[in-house]
């Protein structure tokens, strides 16, 4: 994508920004992620059917942020994860410069996060079409029957926390799993253990998640993480109309209450 | 090692009747590290305490659990208690085997095993508690009193002249309230307006009290001696310094028509008005909503014709900000009015009113200058029917209570009418005459022994209109559900007394409780009448319940007792069960990655944040930090935060997975 990577190397060339998060291949042709600091490396920044990964999870990390003022690729659920991100105060709009690419692959103009806002609020923001059948299927279980699904599902969960790693808004220094003064979530992986903590993470998600489905992608046993925390946004759609990730002001639809809000959960 | 000493109580009977008290003793005796574990009848009584403070001093205690009842009473008691014995307080905790088990279940085995169960949480938690020492902060001593009502006035001058400061915020352009309505009063049928102007004027005049009138309540922060207070102070379109109250505009005002809210709508005022004659301040406001100017852009005449030139048309709201050490809510209640009836016809037909409306037309300086005319043609009626609960105690008209006040004030109105009638007939349709309070009974007696009020004790299924005359349908129940039928020429309804518009609204930005009613809920309903849930929010009057004059003063006064008593210290002490945000040695500082979820969620804004600077003075973190004086120790952060990165005090995290723990593990 020439385009982009005009782009890329005029804002490290006039020192707008000092990296630039985007996607090159890999040496077995596999898209990867890239910070690029160096003008004469935009070069190799690609952007094609390859390119998956919400790269918003480096926004937050420190060896990230300390290189300086940031420019990253962005599609739909990286714009969005922006979005949370700048609300959540991980993140300062003057701090990032955004590399909008359209659902067609398309470098867009985002010149500032209103028109960033602008562009997403046009988006469709439910769960991804790919995810849609399956979560439909979902819904149709018997409460016993997801039980059972689940419980199957995650006995085969090894505790890796990749999803948790690939996911950009478990940004947390120190995740809850990791607090041993009480160790609430126990340590080794087991069906009972794995179950708390995957419960633990969908609420930590609900109304926070921006449905990349980054999670169940990075799990390394096939575990289907990502249909619960995509369950509870539409869930939290229902209940209180909110997508996450569409203005940096957004507050978070489960710590705050509007007089207005739906009760009928309250019995 | 600890050294946990359990006191188990009976309670009386109230424990011990379901739960084998001296089996739980035994069976929390023999328990790791628990030194000493007894039984007794009372515990809260005098021998009760002493034995704790004995056993602590005897078996060297680390901590003590007494399993009694809820905490709400009696933990204070009992952290006193263990304080005097040389124990922090806040190594000791309840285990509440009442409310949480006898009373709730049946004497047997499984009743004595939960209560078991719930001691030994209390005994796993309180070796982890760890001694706290009490917050101290200031106390801001000026009340703020919120109504204008005889509740009101009583509470700031109470208050006043104990020689604090007094704020006092009444919404309408005059202090008075109801009781400024009212004709005579019962039970000694003197002048309302001659005992309360007096009042009204000591209010306006006394040195310690500062009177914002047409003003509210905008929002409130801040905790108990320290409450942030925003008022709005309406625009009255009037420079109140420079008017002299000559009333000249009120007469030349050519909106002449609209109804008069003091007179219950039976008369009408000007636009610019002075809501009665004897109101304090004695200064007119300008109704935006009616006034020609402000709606159709010209007028002015009230502005030509001052003489002293203290219209300001353009003046706007002002917005106080004032620093309050404890609030009395004294604002007040309402009737129910029309559409509320319409099996009695009210709002269809003109002749019946309200008792209100009653109390108008039954005073001197009302719309028919004391004369009891019917308002559809004036004429003075011979047949008047008074139907008391009118709405009160009709659970299928969502008013379950009884109003309290209008038995007296129907026989009141009755009286007055023979008074002032005396070939008249006054019918008074009652459920049950409830007359209790000194020279009540009495008073009523009067009506219908020497006035000859005839009482049917019986409902009023209907009322209709006949002929020009009001057919008034019920059942006299004592002549065994008879059917009667009155042909009055008039009708009063003492409909029930309800909650102030805007109480909903006032309470939560008060953060008070209310009832289903909108009433505001007092801290309990016996030994704490006067008080709320919030710490420095005191009630007075009617605000509660409905309630006669006698009973909203004392209470008034009751409730400036407990100002006052707040303001005789210059620090309060609080628990210190607080939130705190956690702190480590650089270069770790927090686990709390500032998200500031916790910020929103807070009830009581008591996060704030806290910035890490490195050497050079450069930002390098920002956490969350909660301020100890503002945190009511609710929790709601703790389970908000996904990092855990905050600890209740007294509840920690560790205390709370201790006591699941327990009753998980075998023992
Ligand atoms: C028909 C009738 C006859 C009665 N006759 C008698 C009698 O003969 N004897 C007797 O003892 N009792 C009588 N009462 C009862 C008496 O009226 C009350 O006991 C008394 O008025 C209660 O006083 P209060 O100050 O609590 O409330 P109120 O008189 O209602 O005063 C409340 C004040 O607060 C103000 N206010 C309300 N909301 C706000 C707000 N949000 N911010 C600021 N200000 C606010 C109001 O404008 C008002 O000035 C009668 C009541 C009725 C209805
Ligand atoms: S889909 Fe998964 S990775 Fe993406 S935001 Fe939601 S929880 Fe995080
Ligand atoms: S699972 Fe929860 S605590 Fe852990 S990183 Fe994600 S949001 Fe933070
Ligand atoms: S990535 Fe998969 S295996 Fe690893 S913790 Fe998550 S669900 Fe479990
Ligand atoms: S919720 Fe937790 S992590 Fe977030 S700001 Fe509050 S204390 Fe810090
Ligand atoms: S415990 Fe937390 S949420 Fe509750 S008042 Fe204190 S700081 Fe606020």
């Amino acid at each position: 994508m020439t385009s982009l990577i005009i782009r890329a190397k005029e804002l490290l060339e006039n020192k707008t920004v000092q990296v630039v998060i985007g996607y090159e291949a890999g040496p077995t042709g596999v898209a990867r992620p890239a910070f690029i600091t160096d003008p004469a490396k935009a070069e190799s920044l690609i952007y094609d059917e390859r390119c998956v990964q919400n790269l918003a999870v480096y926004l937050t990390k420190r060896e990230v942020k300390n290189i300086g003022k940031m420019a990253i690729v962005a599609t739909l659920p990286v714009m969005r994860s922006i979005m949370m991100l700048i609300s959540e105060q991980q993140l300062f709009a003057d701090n990032i410069v955004v590399l909008g690419i359209s659902a067609d692959g398309k470098l867009l103009d985002i010149a500032d996060n209103k028109v960033m806002q602008g562009y997403i609020e046009k988006s469709d923001l439910s769960n991804p079409e790919k995810y849609k059948g399956l979560l439909t299927e979902f819904n149709k279980l018997s409460p016993e029957e997801k039980f059972l699904y689940w419980q199957k599902e995650l006995s085969k969960c090894i505790k890796c926390y990749a999803c948790r790693q690939a996911c950009p808004m478990c940004y947390c220094t120190r995740c809850t799993v990791e607090v041993n003064q009480p160790q609430w979530i126990p340590v080794k992986a087991n069906t009972h253990g794995n179950m708390e903590w995957h419960i633990l993470r969908a609420m930590h998600l609900a109304g926070r998640c921006i449905s990349c489905g980054e999670c169940g992608r990075a799990c390394p046993v096939g575990i289907p993480c990502h249909l619960l925390t995509m369950h509870l946004t539409d869930q939290v759609y229902n209940y209180f109309k909110v997508y996450a990730g569409t203005s940096e002001k957004m507050s978070s639809v489960l710590s705050t209450y509007e007089p207005n809000d739906k009760e009928s959960f309250i019995i | 090692m600890a050294r946990i000493g359990v006191f188990i109580c009976h309670c009386g009977e109230n424990i011990s009747a379901t739960v084998d008290c001296g089996k739980v003793a035994e069976t929390i005796g023999k328990l790791k590290h628990v030194a000493y574990s007894t039984e007794y009848k009372y515990m809260c009584s005098d021998p009760g305490q002493t034995l704790i403070k004995d056993a602590i001093k005897e078996h060297k205690l680390t901590g003590v659990v007494v399993s009694a009842c809820s905490p709400r009473m009696h933990e204070p008691t009992f952290r006193k208690a263990c304080a005097e014995a040389g124990l922090n307080p806040f190594l000791c905790e309840m285990a509440n085997l009442r409310e949480h088990c006898s009373w709730v279940h049946e004497k047997n085995e499984l009743t004595t095993q939960k209560a078991i169960d719930i001691v030994r949480t209390q005994v796993e938690k309180v070796k982890l508690n760890s001694a706290l020492q009490p917050i101290k902060v200031p106390v801001t001593k000026t009340a703020m009193v919120i109504g204008g009502g005889i509740a009101g006035i009583q509470a700031a001058l109470d208050i006043a002249n104990t020689g604090h400061k007094v704020v006092m915020i009444e919404r309408s352009p005059s202090i008075g309230g109801h009781m400024s309505q009212l004709s005579e009063t019962f039970p000694t049928l003197d002048c309302s307006q001659c005992i309360l102007t007096p009042r009204m004027v000591e209010v306006a005049q006394h040195p310690n009290i500062t009177l914002y009138t047409y003003a509210e309540v905008e929002s409130v922060e801040g905790f108990i001696g320290n409450f942030k207070v925003k008022i709005r102070k309406k625009a009255k379109s009037l420079d109140e310094k420079i008017c002299t109250g000559c009333g000249l505009c009120t007469t030349k005002c050519p909106q002449k028509k609209i109804p008069n809210e003091f007179e219950q709508g039976m008369g009408m005022r000007p636009a610019i008005y002075v809501p009665f004659p004897q109101a304090v301040p004695n200064r007119p406001v300008i109704d935006k909503e009616h006034c020609t100017y402000y709606i159709k852009g010209k007028c002015k005449i009230c502005e030509v014709v001052c003489p002293t030139k203290a219209i300001r048309f353009d003046q706007p709201d002002e917005i106080l900000d004032l620093e309050i050490g404890a609030i009395v809510v004294a604002t007040g209640f309402d009737i129910k009015h029309a559409d509320f009836f319409p099996e009695y016809g009210y709002g269809k037909y003109k002749d019946i009113i309200d008792g209100l409306q009653f109390e108008r037309m039954a005073s001197a300086s009302g719309p028919t200058s004391g004369e009891i005319r019917r308002p559809s043609d004036g004429q003075v009626p011979k047949n008047i029917v008074f139907i008391a609960c009118a709405g009160s105690r009709d659970p299928a008209k969502g008013i379950a209570y009884c109003s309290k006040i209008c038995c007296m004030y129907t026989a009141k109105h009755a009286m007055l009418y023979k008074h002032k009638v005396h070939e008249g007939r006054a019918h008074v349709f009652y459920m049950d005459i409830r007359s209790g309070g000194k020279n009540y009974d009495e008073f009523v007696r009067r009506a219908i022994e020497e006035d000859h009020v005839n009482y049917i004790r019986g409902r009023v299924s209907t009322v209709f209109e006949r002929d020009g005359k009001l057919i008034v349908k019920g059942v006299d129940t004592l002549l065994g559900a008879q059917p009667v039928e009155i042909v009055a020429d008039m009708v009063v309804l003492a409909t029930a007394g309800v909650a102030n518009a805007g109480a909903e609204d006032l309470a939560q930005k008060l953060h008070v409780s209310y009832d289903q009613h909108k009433f505001f809920a007092e801290a309990h309903p016996k030994l704490k009448p006067v008080e709320t849930n919030t710490a420095g929010i005191f009630l007075a009057g009617a605000c509660q319940n409905p309630k006669d004059i006698p009973d909203a003063v004392s209470q008034a006064s009751g409730s400036a007792v407990k100002v006052a008593a707040l303001f005789s210290q210059d620090m309060l002490t609080r628990e210190p069960l607080v939130a705190v945000v956690n702190r480590y040695a650089p270069p770790m500082y927090s686990t709390c990655v500032g998200c500031f979820l916790c910020q929103s969620v807070c009830p009581y804004q008591a996060i704030e944040r806290e910035e890490f600077k490195n050497r050079e003075g450069k930002v390098v973190k920002t956490v969350a930090k909660i301020n100890e004086g503002l945190c009511q120790g609710c929790g709601t952060c703790v389970a908000l935060c996904r990092s855990k990165s905050i600890d209740l005090l007294g509840y920690s995290n560790n205390q709370v997975h201790a006591e699941v723990m327990a009753l998980l593990n075998e023992y």
